[in-house]
C-alpha cells in the first residue's frame, strides 16, 4: 500500500486500524534496525520500536505531508533513540564512555559477530562515536541515506552533516588501524 | 607497518553484525503495537475535547473545578440551616417546665450564668420559667463573682 493511500485510509475512522497496521508492517523492519544500531540490545530496540509506532499513531493525524512519511517516522525514531541514551546516562549518572562500554559489551556478547576481528574493531570504533555523530554515521554508511533526507531527519544542515560524517569516518579508520593487531 | 584501514574497502553491510530478532518477531510486532494503542473515548461526548488545544482544555477544567466549588458552597448554606430549624421546632413542642426540670436534673451543668447570659441576649426569654423581674435578674448578675461576669 502506498503512503498516500495509508494516510487517506487513516483519516477514515472505519479504516484507521487497518491503515495503521499496514503502516507498521511496511516500516517496522527499517525502524527496528535503525533503533537496534543505536541501542544494540534487542529488548531495548523492541521497546523503542513499539514506542515509536505508538507516537506515530498519536501524531499521524497532524502529519502535514510536507515531508515523506518515512522521513517523519525516522525522525521520531531518531529522537526516541537519543532520548533513551541520554536518559540512561542521566539515570545512572554515567559519562559517555560508560554507556559506550556497555553497548560494546552487548555487541561483543552477540554470537553473530563470531570471530571477525576487523568487524569487531569496526563496531567498537563506531560505538565510541558520540551519539549524534554515530547516528549520522549509521544513516549514511549503513542506510546510504541522501544528505538532504538526513537533514530532514536530524534537523541539521547538509554541510554540517557532511562534515560530521567525514570526521566520523576518519575516527573510525584511525581506531581500526591502531587496534587491528590487538 | 600495518596497512591503514579504509572504510570504503571494507565490505558494506545493511546493518552491523548483530543477531537477528526472533524468527516470528516481525509477524507479531504489528499485533503487539496495535494492542498498545490508546483506546478511543468510550463516551462520544468526550471526543470533542480532543479537538481543543491543551491550554483551552486546562482552562475548561479549571472553570469546571471552580464551578463545582461555587455550587457546593451555594447549596450547602440553606441545607445546613435545615436540621437546626427542625430541632428548634421539635423543642418548641416540649413544655418549658419539663425542659427546665431536665436541664436542672440531667447533669447538663446549667449554671446561673448561663441563664443570665441567655436572658441578657434575649430579654423576654427567661420570663416563662424563671418568674423573675428584670431588677431581680440584674441583682443576681451583680451578685455573681467577678470571673463569671467575664462571660457578659
Amino acid at each position: 500500500m502506498e503512503d498516500h493511500e495509508i494516510l487517506l485510509k487513516f483519516q477514515d475512522p472505519a479504516s484507521r486500524n487497518l491503515a495503521f497496521n499496514q503502516l507498521v508492517r511496511k516500516y517496522q523492519s527499517k525502524v527496528y534496525w535503525h533503533v537496534r544500531k543505536m541501542v544494540v540490545d534487542h529488548d531495548d530496540a523492541d521497546d523503542l520500536t513499539q514506542d515509536v509506532f505508538i507516537k506515530v499513531w498519536k501524531h499521524l493525524s497532524t502529519f502535514r505531508q510536507d515531508a515523506q512519511l518515512f522521513t517523519w517516522i525516522y525522525r521520531i525514531a531518531t529522537n526516541e533513540c537519543l532520548n533513551f541514551l541520554s536518559s540512561k546516562r542521566r539515570k545512572f549518572l554515567l559519562p559517555l564512555t560508560d554507556v559506550s562500554a556497555e553497548l560494546m559489551a552487548k555487541m561483543e556478547a552477540d554470537p553473530a559477530l563470531g570471530g571477525d576481528a576487523i568487524e569487531l574493531k569496526l563496531q567498537q570504533a563506531i560505538l565510541r562515536l558520540p551519539d549524534k555523530q554515530r547516528l549520522v554515521f549509521n544513516l549514511r554508511y549503513y542506510d546510504e541515506m541522501p544528505y538532504e533526507q538526513m537533514a530532514e531527519v536530524t534537523g541539521t544542515s547538509v554541510g554540517a552533516l557532511k562534515a560530521s560524517y567525514h570526521h566520523a569516518v576518519k575516527k573510525v579508520e584511525e581506531y581500526v588501524t591502531r587496534h587491528a593487531a590487538d | 607497518m600495518k596497512p591503514p584501514f579504509k572504510l570504503d574497502a571494507h565490505p558494506r553491510r545493511p546493518h552491523p553484525l548483530l543477531s537477528e530478532p526472533p524468527a516470528d518477531y516481525f509477524d507479531q510486532l504489528p499485533m503487539r503495537v496495535m494492542a498498545r494503542l490508546p483506546r478511543p473515548d468510550a463516551a462520544p461526548g468526550g471526543r470533542w475535547l480532543a479537538w481543543l488545544s491543551p491550554a483551552l482544555r486546562t482552562g475548561l477544567a479549571s472553570v469546571a473545578v471552580l464551578g463545582g466549588f461555587a455550587a457546593s458552597f451555594y447549596l450547602s448554606g440553606p441545607q445546613a440551616a435545615g436540621p437546626a430549624v427542625a430541632a428548634n421546632a421539635s423543642l418548641d413542642a416540649v413544655p418549658r417546665t419539663e425542659l427546665v426540670g431536665y436541664l436542672l436534673t440531667s447533669g447538663a451543668r446549667v449554671e446561673n450564668t448561663d441563664l443570665a447570659v441567655l436572658a441578657a441576649a434575649h430579654p423576654g426569654l427567661a420570663k416563662g420559667f424563671l418568674q423573675a423581674t428584670e431588677a431581680e435578674l440584674t441583682d443576681a448578675l451583680d451578685a455573681q463573682p467577678s470571673e463569671e461576669l467575664l462571660y457578659l
